[in-house]
């Protein structure tokens, strides 16, 4: 099995700690994992990328055009980093909105939220969840990032078990952050297995 | 923190998901080295992450160096007492320790010495994109180049094996891709190092006086000669693929990867040449390889090395044989190896066909988003008082001198507070010399750490050639950009006691400057007044901008259990927009015609509500009541 995984976000929403649990997960069935990261100056506010890798691979970067399915954090950086998927591929998003500076200091606004996904479902399999919104509910939105991954896993897009993340996910967050994460979990995978792709719009 | 533990106590035959510097970091363990040393740097910096953390543990003796030069030199009196020592930098490091390296080759070292560099072609963090796999030509040391974690970890067990077989000092060079890699490590034994270091009086001299340097050198080459002659076959170097192929490739470090997709990919089936040491190169292989193949293609990052030197073998001995690579222009000479780029370079000669890709090509333009200061980050309040004093005080076009780290950002809008920026300390030592050109004014802008890794002595040569400039030392506790180590200044609790808090302003004062002021960026007020006053001095002027780096705020209140957020009186918005147009904090926004605050990544810093940012006073801090 290969499967090439993109995930997109901005610094800080935990991207990295997703692209964790998702390749650790992989490497518990038996898969051959790598992983490529971003550190340093481009860590915190910035355009973030982690590529996963499942299968038996040498590079740790997904060549444009063979990203089987992307996972976005965020609208905008989800829609950046489709530039290297093929149209037609699988795509999961959050939607919460996070406006980048250059747009603030022009004082302009976010785009509308609609247009990117009428955009994105266009020419993408694209699932989306307010997964924001879910972690805020059950008390942490830091714990979005584990919200969206149980959404993939629900749509049944991820080669890997709900099994194995779960004790990913017991390994990787201390006992406190832990119920969260694991509510966020089922709630995201709840919503993945009745989630819709997207209408097409031509 | 115990982030790295597992490290430590990973078990022989077990397999964990490592970080390429992780595995560097266990490799050290594993090779038994006694001493390391280093100044933080992005693409290297996660190794001494881990061995800060668990160096006490291990019984290895860890250093972070006030700079690249003084970490080699203290590794190398480590290796000169008979010790394993390993010192390790980014690669733009290794030029400000190349001083040492040029020697210390010359007299060769004593206890096995490994030297890191951690290359970053395509420049995600960097200046420039050397390839430092040149230093080992330059100063006749031997270069190893791993491919993934597994090799990173295995392959730097052998540095020290070939430092130890000919006591030279051996670089081991990785690039981000291998570093920032994360894949599977099957981890091996530990091995306790040897902390009886002695220097033995044995005669055995060390000073590089002309006299004796004569003698090294050709010393050095019979070692660099007799390496040549050693394959390594089965340890750094194997060839793979069919061997009656006609054509060949000879590739290392990440560039192989890529490499290895392709061919994968396209089900070509020939035969490559890996090489895991790349100077010297390994003379009976490569000749072995050239007498099997008519075309033989080099596939490297970032420079023609490997490819350099393949061609003067085949000139010597195999003029029938064609060479391709970077020289005849095959591959593109700059960045690193994009496989999409290699796929359509090689397409042509391999002969497969690129199915034309159904890439996504929105011709929409996204907003970008390039890197920010952080929320609450106080160098963001420096910046908007320098640029408010520089209003005030109608200078025209002075010339601001910038440096290495977070605060290179201030390059960006709205501050574009950045004319030239080097590399380390550069920002006083140009600043100073623009005063002997120009009589515009100038504002040098450097922080804690690279101010006592270079800065120092920049500031010497400011005051004794009595340069008019001001300098803004933005001290925010740490090393903060590479994930915030320790440094000279560190306040001693934020490290259990190793480090000592020395003072800048003291520093600063010995050398004789007068005008020295210290404050709190998140008092815009005060920093104003000081940076003003700054600017209307003779001579050299300094500004000490203190104030924790804001990750280590978050950190500390967190702890505290304490949580301040700011949000905006839509009432109070007059929607003048100076705060977004001139503050520009990634918490502010604007969202139907009026800012707003996101709750999430405010900081609860409190500088947007001062007047200077909101003279409508229309943020105000959010309350239980709120």
């Amino acid at each position: 099995m290969r499967t090439n995984i993109l995930l997109a976000g901005v610094g800080g929403q935990g991207v990295i700690t997703l692209g964790m649990i998702i390749s650790q997960a992989a490497m518990e069935q038996g898969e051959k994992v790598l992983m490529s990261e971003i550190h340093g100056l481009a860590q915190r506010g910035g355009s973030v990328t982690v590529d996963v890798r499942i299968g038996d691979f040498h590079a740790p970067i997904i060549p444009d055009g063979e990203v089987d399915i992307t996972i976005g954090m965020e609208p905008l950086e989800t829609k950046r980093a489709l530039a290297r998927a093929s149209m037609g591929s699988r795509v999961v998003m959050s939607t919460e909105k996070m406006v980048p500076v250059s747009l603030s200091i022009r004082h302009e606004e976010y785009p509308d939220l609609q247009d990117i996904v009428s955009s994105i479902s266009g020419n993408f399999r694209l699932r989306t969840i307010d997964a924001v919104s879910i972690a805020e509910n059950l008390g942490n939105y830091k714990a979005a990032n584990i919200a969206l991954l149980g959404f993939a896993l629900g749509t049944g897009w991820l080669p890997i078990s709900v099994d194995s993340v779960r004790r990913q996910i017991e390994k990787t967050f201390s006992k406190k952050a832990l119920e969260i994460n694991m509510k966020a979990l089922e709630e995201g995978l709840e919503r993945g297995r009745s989630a819709q792709v997207e209408t097409m719009e031509h | 923190m115990s982030a790295y533990q597992g490290l430590l106590n990973g078990k022989p035959g077990e397999k964990m998901f490592l970080l390429g510097n992780e595995a560097i970091a266990r490799g050290v363990l594993e090779a038994g080295v006694a001493v390391a040393t280093t100044y933080p740097g992005t693409p290297s910096s996660e190794v001494g992450d881990v061995l800060y953390e668990i160096s006490e543990k291990a019984g290895l003796k860890f250093e972070f160096s006030v700079n690249e030069k003084v970490a080699m030199e203290s590794a190398f009196a480590a290796s000169l007492s008979g010790l394993k020592s390993f010192v390790f930098m980014k690669h733009v490091g290794l030029n400000v320790a190349s001083d040492v390296l040029m020697s210390i080759s010359y007299t060769g070292v004593r206890g096995p010495m490994v030297i890191m560099t951690a290359d970053d072609p395509s420049m995600f963090s960097s200046q420039n994109e050397q390839d430092n796999r040149h230093y080992g030509h330059f100063a006749h040391v031997p270069v190893i180049e791993p491919s993934n974690p597994q090799e990173a970890k295995d392959f730097l067990k052998v540095a020290f094996e070939i430092s130890e077989m000919e006591g030279l000092p051996v670089i081991f060079r990785t690039t981000t891709r291998i570093s920032h890699m994360r894949g599977s490590v099957t981890l091996s034994t530990i091995e306790p190092p040897n902390q009886n270091g002695l220097f033995p009086k044995d005669g055995r001299s060390f000073v590089s006086l002309p006299s004796n340097a004569y003698h090294f050198k050709e010393e050095l080459l019979s070692k660099m000669g007799r390496l040549g002659k050693t394959d390594f076959s089965g340890t750094l170097n194997r060839t793979e693929g069919d061997r009656s192929s006609r054509i060949g490739f000879i590739s290392s470090g990440e560039a192989y990867n890529v490499l290895m997709d392709v061919l994968n990919k396209h089900q070509v089936n020939v035969e490559v040449l890996k090489l895991g040491i790349t100077n010297p190169i390994p003379d009976a292989i490569v000749k072995d390889f050239l007498s099997r193949h008519g075309n033989v293609i080099i596939v490297e990052e970032v420079d023609p090395i490997i490819e350099s030197d393949v061609r003067a073998i085949a000139d010597l001995g195999f003029p029938e044989v064609s060479i391709h690579g970077k020289m005849d222009g095959l591959i593109p000479m700059s960045h690193e190896t994009s496989p999409n780029t290699l796929e359509s370079s090689l397409s042509k000669v391999l002969g497969y066909e690129i199915k034309a890709g159904d890439l996504y090509r929105s011709k929409e333009e996204l907003p970008p988003r390039p890197p920010v200061l952080c929320p609450g980050c106080p160098h963001r309040a420096t910046y908007f008082a320098v640029k408010r004093a520089v209003k005030m005080l109608k200078i025209e076009d002075p010339i601001y001198s910038s440096d290495i780290g977070c605060y290179s950002l201030g390059n960006y809008e709205p501050f574009s507070e950045a004319d030239i920026m080097l590399d380390m300390g550069s920002s006083i030592g140009v600043g100073s010399g623009f005063t002997k050109a120009t009589d515009q004014r100038i504002i040098s802008f450097i922080g804690d750490s690279t101010f006592f890794h270079a800065g120092i002595p920049a500031l010497v040569n400011a005051v004794n050639n009595n340069s008019r400039m001001l300098v803004v030392i933005m001290d925010n506790d740490v090393t903060a950009m590479t994930g915030r180590q320790p440094n000279p200044g560190t306040p001693i609790a934020l490290t259990t006691g190793r480090s000592r808090n020395l003072s800048i302003e003291n520093i600063v004062k010995s050398l004789g400057i007068e005008n020295v002021k210290t404050v709190d960026p998140y008092n815009l007020k005060d920093t104003l007044g000081a940076i003003m006053d700054g600017l209307r001095a003779d001579g050299v002027s300094v500004v000490v901008a203190r104030r924790e780096c804001a990750i280590l705020r978050d950190n500390r209140m967190r702890k505290e259990g304490e949580e301040v957020k700011y949000h905006v009186i839509p009432e109070k918005c007059s929607s003048c927009f100076n705060c977004v147009e001139n503050f520009a904090c990634p918490a502010l926004s604007v969202s139907n015609g009026k800012v707003t605050i996101d709750p999430v990544l405010c900081d609860g810093c409190g500088v947007c509500s001062q007047p200077y940012v909101c003279p409508f006073r229309a943020i105000e801090v959010t309350t239980n009541e709120n």
